[in-house]
C-alpha cells in the first residue's frame, strides 16, 4: 500500500533514486510539450498557445482522479500523502509574485530546468534569477516572517472547505477543466501566432 | 487537437462521476497479519493480572487507563474506579481513536470475563494500536482474587501469604474496608513499557 | 497552432496525461508531489552554509531549515528530481533535435532584454515561490491534485497575476 516510502516498503535511498527517475520523467513529458520554450508558456496569457493550460490543468486532474481511485481501492493511504499548507496571505502574495515573475520571465521554476537542459540560455538567467530570489527571501526573512505564518489555515482540502465530497468537487474541476480548454482552443482560433 | 480533447473528456468525465458517486474508502486497512497475530496470541503479554492492575490502581499509577468495554448499562452498575466506558461495538469509532491509538497511557480493557475485552485488543492490535491490555479473567476473576481472597492455608510460602496480604489490602484500598497494607509489598510482575508509537507521518514536501 | 515546430511537440492533451501519471507515481511513491523552487533552495542554503558558516549559524531561517531538511541537497527528494528534470529534458530534447544553445526571445525585443527580463522573472518567482510555499509544480500542480485549498489559490494568483500584467508586458513575447 503507498505511499511506498511512507509504509517502509522502499527505503529512503530508494526513494531518492526514484525520485530521480521520476524527475527524469517530469522533464521528459515537459520538455516534449513544449515547456522548454517561454514563448509557449507566455502564449497561454495571449491566447495563441494554450497548451501551458491543457498540459497543467490534465495533469492535475488526471493525478487527481488517480489518487482518488487508489484510495477507493485501497492502495493508498490519502492520510499519509502530503496536502500543501494554507497560510491565506502568503499563498495569495506569493501567488500573485510568481505570476508577474512568469509574465516577466516567462519560466516558472521547473521549466526552466527544463529548458536549460535544451540549452536555452534565457533558462539559465532565470534560474540565476531563482536563486537571487530565494537568497533575498531567506536572507530577509524576518521582515516577512509575519506575513509568511499569517492566516494558517492548516492542510484544507476544497471539498472540506466547502463542504461537499471530494469526489463531487473532482467532477466539478473535471468539469471545469473541459471547460477551460474549450476556451482554450476558441482563443487558439481567435488569436492565431504562426511565426513565432 | 479536438478530437483528442474529446476522447479524453470520454474518459475522464466518466470516471470523475464514478468517483463523485461512491462512497469514500475510509476502511482501515490491517496493519499486522494473521501470522503476527497468533504469535502475539500465543505469547499472550496482552493480559495484565488483577494483582498486577490492582496495584497499579491503589499506587495510582497515572499510566494506568482501565476501560470498561461492556455495555452501558452494566458500567453504570459497577466499575472499576477510574475506568471509562467503551463499549466493544463503538471500539472502531473515530471518537474513540485519540484513546485507543497514542502513546501515553496503557489501557487495560476489562468485561466481565476476559473474552469482549480480548476481541477489543485483538481488533484494535490488528490495527497496529500499540499499548492496549486486557485484564486477565475479566471482573469475575477480579472479585474472586481481589475483592474476595481466600486465606491461604498458614503453611503456604511466604510469597503467597505475601499475596494475600496484597490483595486484602487492595480489596480494603479499593472497596473501603479497614485493612491497612504494606504497599511495598510485590506482588505485581514487572509492568510492560510504554511502546512509542511509530506514528507514521506524512511525507514532507512542498517547495 | 499550424507551424511545422507544433507537430513535433506532443499532443498537449497526451502531454498532460502523462504528467499526470507521473505526478501520481511521485504520490505513489513518496507520498508528495512534484517539486522545482525547493531544490534550489536546498543548494542555497547549502551554498549560503558553505560560504558564510558563521552567518548561516546565527541565522534561525538557516538552521530552522536544515533542522527539516536533514542530510543536505544529496539527500533531498527535489534535487534528486530535478536531476532527472535535467537528464528527461535532455533526452526529450535530443530525440527531437531540439538541442541548441540558444536565447529564444520575441522578434521585437534583443536577446539582452530577453536575458535582463529573464533574470527579474528569475527573481521574482525565486521570491514568490519561497513565500507561497511552492512555485507551479510544488503548490499549484501538486496541490491541486490533492485538492489542497492553498494549491488553488496559489494557482489562481499565479495565472490571475499573469494574466492581468499580460497586457504590459506584450512586447516581451508577441
Amino acid at each position: 500500500m503507498g505511499p511506498l516510502v511512507v509504509n517502509e516498503i522502499i527505503s529512503a535511498n530508494t526513494n531518492l533514486f526514484l525520485a530521480f527517475l521520476i524527475g527524469i520523467g517530469f522533464g521528459f513529458v515537459l520538455e516534449a510539450s513544449g515547456f522548454s520554450s517561454s514563448r509557449t508558456l507566455a502564449g497561454m496569457f495571449y491566447g495563441y498557445d494554450t497548451t501551458v493550460l491543457k498540459v497543467f490543468f490534465t495533469g492535475a486532474i488526471v493525478a487527481m482522479l488517480g489518487l482518488l481511485f487508489f484510495s477507493l481501492f485501497g492502495w493508498i493511504d490519502l492520510d499519509l500523502v502530503y496536502i500543501n499548507p494554507t497560510f491565506l496571505w502568503s499563498a495569495i502574495v506569493g501567488g500573485a509574485i510568481m505570476g508577474l515573475g512568469f509574465i516577466l520571465g516567462g519560466f516558472c521554476p521547473g521549466t526552466a530546468f527544463c529548458a536549460f537542459s535544451i540549452g536555452k540560455l534565457d533558462a539559465l538567467m532565470f534560474i540565476g534569477g531563482l536563486i537571487i530570489g530565494i537568497v533575498i527571501f531567506t536572507e530577509g526573512f524576518p521582515l516577512w516572517k509575519d506575513l509568511f505564518y499569517a492566516e494558517n489555515m492548516g492542510t484544507p482540502t476544497m471539498g472540506e472547505f466547502f463542504g461537499i465530497s471530494r469526489g463531487v468537487f473532482a467532477l466539478l474541476l473535471i468539469l471545469a477543466a473541459f471547460g477551460m480548454f474549450w476556451v482554450g482552443e476558441w482563443a487558439e482560433k481567435k488569436y492565431p501566432r504562426d511565426e513565432y | 487537437m479536438k478530437n483528442m480533447r474529446i476522447k479524453l473528456a470520454m474518459v475522464l468525465i466518466p470516471l470523475g462521476l464514478i468517483i463523485a458517486a461512491v462512497p469514500e474508502n475510509t476502511t482501515k486497512p490491517y496493519k499486522l497479519t494473521a501470522s503476527q497475530m497468533l504469535q502475539e496470541i500465543k505469547e499472550g503479554t496482552q493480559f495484565f493480572t488483577p494483582d498486577q492492575v490492582a496495584d497499579m490502581i491503589v499506587q495510582k499509577d497515572p499510566t494506568l487507563q482501565l476501560i470498561d468495554v461492556r455495555g452501558k448499562d452494566e458500567y453504570e452498575k459497577y466499575h472499576l474506579p477510574g475506568a471509562v466506558n467503551i463499549p466493544l461495538s463503538d471500539i472502531l469509532s473515530p471518537d474513540n481513536e485519540d484513546m485507543l491509538n497514542q502513546d501515553i497511557k496503557m489501557n487495560v480493557f476489562y468485561s466481565n470475563g476476559s473474552t469482549k475485552s480480548n476481541e477489543a485488543w485483538m481488533l484494535l492490535r490488528q490495527l497496529g494500536y500499540e499499548n492496549n491490555y486486557v485484564l486477565q479473567g475479566g471482573l469475575n476473576y477480579w472479585a474472586e482474587t481481589i475483592m474476595n481472597p481466600q486465606k491461604p492455608p498458614s503453611t503456604s510460602p511466604d510469597d503467597e501469604i505475601a499475596k494475600y496480604d496484597f490483595r486484602k489490602g487492595a480489596s480494603a484500598a479499593l472497596g473501603g474496608g479497614v485493612l491497612q497494607t504494606s504497599s511495598s509489598t510485590k506482588t505485581s510482575g514487572p509492568k510492560p513499557p510504554i511502546k512509542k508509537r511509530k506514528k507514521k507521518k506524512r511525507a514532507a514536501g512542498g517547495c | 497552432m499550424g507551424n511545422n515546430n507544433s507537430k513535433k511537440y506532443l499532443n498537449p492533451y497526451l502531454g498532460g496525461v502523462l504528467l499526470g501519471l507521473v505526478l501520481l507515481a511521485a504520490f505513489y511513491i513518496s507520498g508528495r508531489g512534484l517539486g522545482a523552487s525547493g531544490a534550489v533552495k536546498s543548494m542555497v542554503v547549502t551554498g549560503i552554509e558553505t560560504i558564510a558558516p558563521a552567518h548561516a549559524e546565527g541565522t534561525e531561517y538557516y538552521q530552522n531549515y536544515d533542522k527539516s531538511h536533514p542530510g543536505g541537497p544529496l539527500h533531498n527528494w527535489l534535487v534528486w528530481e530535478m536531476l532527472g528534470v535535467l537528464v528527461g529534458g535532455f533526452i526529450s530534447g535530443a530525440v527531437s533535435g531540439r538541442l541548441k544553445w540558444k536565447v529564444e526571445h520575441s522578434p521585437k525585443i534583443t536577446s539582452k532584454t530577453r536575458l535582463i527580463f529573464a533574470l527579474i522573472g528569475g527573481i521574482l518567482f525565486g521570491f514568490g515561490s519561497q513565500m507561497g510555499r511552492g512555485c507551479t509544480s510544488g503548490s499549484a500542480l501538486s496541490g491541486m491534485a490533492v485538492m489542497s485549498l492553498g494549491g488553488f489559490i496559489t494557482m489562481a494568483f499565479i495565472f490571475g497575476t499573469g494574466f492581468a500584467f499580460a497586457y504590459f508586458a506584450r512586447k516581451l513575447w508577441i
